[in-house]
């Protein structure tokens, strides 16, 4: 079982109503499992326009589904293992506007991860860019995170397609890793990361974290700094400051890590599989952004309140 | 009753633990471990079977006998088959008055065979004041009461009894109490009623407790109780508890009621564990703090295979839950 992963380029509601109607349509005919993720103001037209299969399809909100990355990935993986042996097909259409940079480059990675994490699923996803309104640096990606493109009648392979680990690997090369000079800091010296969960909780709360997020970012931190104490190199820390709404906490060693671009990516079928520490990072915080080098080996959690 | 009051001994010089206060079944009391249990400690020990009895009976038995203390126990059991006698000759004991096992009819029934809480009184007051005399640093008293629990029983006898006992340890630089009680065979009210006799309930001693995790048997469900922050540094601790807790198939429960933290490689280690389990056999998280919950549910609970929710927060309410 394969994956097929195509972009759809609309101009203007009625053609992406003839084009994701006919996508649902076809899903329903042949049996598959028809879901339809799409923007609010696309979610009553499109359900208006598929009245007839009403029962036969879900639908949700893309606001509601697409709220953070890694998370999306894990809710869709559930969506196929509920609908086994059923196959998927899925209109997939993900929210671009209020997005800061850092963010809209996370969901184009997520675009482009899609090509692994649910290869052999066999599932079938139509991915709506709406050349009317979308950013001319949204459009610009889609040829490279999607293995097809659907524009009108022409559908084609890109050439311009990337795989995931070079996609990801090049996005990550223009991040900057500024550290403001008052970030405080606290040297992890000792086994006992006891000092840092109580350094990165008043943190959190003093920066009005809900309860469970604070403890979200804090179960983070502790997963990097366990995993800089097993692997890492004297000497290690972390670093606290805030920027907005936003809590950072970096932890570093001196360690000369180069982690693989898909690290902690892709989801672990269990707890036992390699890469669950840091993929439960991910999932736990807002943003992880990794960084490793000479330099050293830096592991970055952001977390709005 | 006049047991010897004066100053205390040395070993009991340092201010006694109280590791929780706590409120159970509607009565204020300072929950301790058995060893912690001291002088002028009138204690109470609510228990879900023999297993649970055994585990704080046994060292408060053979922590006497150990430490130059006497031990009194009112029981018609023989002395060899009392908890925590496993490594003492009773004989030896009892002869030097270090050890006395004394049946209810020489301590507290009356001539019709009935409870006598006057004379189980008496019959403390001269068991403390020999023991005192004979140069014994202290002397401890233990028996069970749930006999007196049967159907329909008046506990007016035993509530005055229990009062009794604790007017007279309380102030006690010698003496100190232990009353078990089978809370299965108790109705919650009278549960209540009992407990509020007292000012200090005895637990058995942690298997581990380093200020910042602390392990300790459970008994109702079995299991494991686990209280405080499981990290990295405490991995090999817990693993090695919870190996021998499934090995001894002592239970697949564990109390996460006081658990604080729990990291990613707790989990990891649980769900190796849980995985060595017998087919169809699961390790029960209990009681799970919503911050806890939150993490596990958001890795998800089908990426812990071998784990499953137990019992919801705040289902636990003590006596009732056991004893329904």
């Amino acid at each position: 079982m394969g994956l097929t992963h195509r972009a759809l380029l609309y101009d203007g509601r009625s053609d992406f109503l003839a084009a994701t109607g006919a996508f649902l349509r076809q899903a329903v005919e042949v049996g598959g499992a028809a879901v339809a993720v799409v923007r609010p103001d696309n979610l009553g037209p499109l359900r208006e326009e598929l009245a007839d299969h009403r029962d036969e399809i879900e639908f949700y909100d893309s606001a509601e589904f697409y709220r953070h990355p890694v998370r999306t990935l894990k809710a869709y993986l559930e969506l196929v293992d509920r609908v086994s042996p059923l196959r998927v097909h899925a209109v997939a259409e993900p929210v671009w506007d209020g997005h800061d940079a850092r963010q809209r480059l996370e969901w184009q990675r997520y675009e482009s991860l899609i090509n692994v994490v649910f290869a052999g699923s066999g599932a079938s996803s139509l991915c709506p860019y709406d050349r009317s309104t979308l950013p001319g640096d949204v459009l610009d990606q889609v040829r490279l995170t999607h293995p097809v493109v659907v524009d009108g009648a022409d559908e084609r392979p890109s050439d311009a397609y990337l795989d995931p680990a070079s996609y990801s690997a090049a996005q990550d090369l223009g991040r900057r890793h500024d550290r403001p000079a008052d970030a405080e800091y606290l040297p992890i010296e000792a086994d006992d990361l006891q000092p840092l969960r109580l350094f990165v909780a008043t943190r959190a709360n003093a920066h009005e974290l809900t309860p469970a997020a604070a403890q979200n970012l804090v179960t983070a931190a502790n997963e990097v700094a366990a995993n800089a104490l097993a692997h890492g190199t004297p000497p290690m820390g972390a670093w606290v400051w805030t920027s907005g709404d936003e809590i950072v906490c970096e932890i570093g060693d001196h360690g000369h890590w180069r982690p693989p671009p898909l690290t902690g990516f892709v989801p672990p079928r269990s707890a036992l599989d390699t890469g669950f520490g840091l993929w439960s990072v991910r999932l736990l915080v807002d943003l992880v952004e990794l960084r490793g080098g000479w330099g050293g080996t830096f592991v970055r959690l952001r977390v709005r309140r | 009753m006049h047991w010897a009051s004066g100053n205390g001994s040395a070993a009991y010089a340092e201010p006694t633990r109280t590791h929780r206060d706590g409120q159970g079944m509607g009565t204020w009391y300072d929950t301790r471990y058995v060893d912690d249990v001291r002088p002028g400690d009138h204690a109470w020990l609510p228990y879900s079977g023999a297993e649970e009895r055994d585990h704080v009976v046994a060292p408060f038995v053979a922590g006497a006998l150990a430490t130059n203390e006497k031990i009194v126990y009112v029981t018609d059991a023989p002395a060899a088959r009392l908890p925590g006698m496993s490594a003492f000759d009773p004989a030896a004991f009892a002869a030097t008055g270090q050890l006395r096992v004394l049946t209810r009819a020489e301590s507290c029934l009356d001539a019709a065979g009935g409870f006598d809480p006057d004379r189980l009184g008496r019959t403390i007051d001269r068991e403390v004041a020999r023991g005192f005399e004979a140069g014994f640093r202290a002397v401890r008293f233990t028996t069970d009461f749930t006999w007196l629990l049967a159907a329909g029983a008046d506990l007016t006898g035993l509530l005055g009894c229990e009062d009794r006992l604790a007017h007279a340890v309380s102030p006690s630089t010698v003496a100190m109490a232990v009353c078990q009680i089978d809370r299965r065979r108790c109705p919650p009210d009278r549960l209540v009623e009992l407990g509020a006799t007292h000012e200090v309930r005895v637990e058995g001693n942690p298997l581990f407790d380093d200020g910042t995790l602390r392990i300790a048997r459970s008994f109702a469900p079995r299991g494991l109780r686990i209280e405080g922050e499981l990290d990295r540094a405490r991995h090999a601790v817990f693993a090695e508890h919870l190996g021998r807790l499934l090995a001894g198939r002592r239970g697949v429960h564990l109390d996460c009621g006081g658990l604080g933290f729990l990291d990613l490689g707790g989990l990891n280690l649980l769900v190796r564990h849980a995985l060595a389990l017998p087919r169809g056999e699961a390790l029960i998280l209990d009681d799970l703090p919503a911050n806890v919950e939150n993490v596990i549910d958001m890795v998800g609970w089908n990426r812990l295979p071998g784990l499953v929710p137990g019992r919801a927060r705040g289902a636990r309410d003590g006596g009732a839950t056991a004893w329904a």
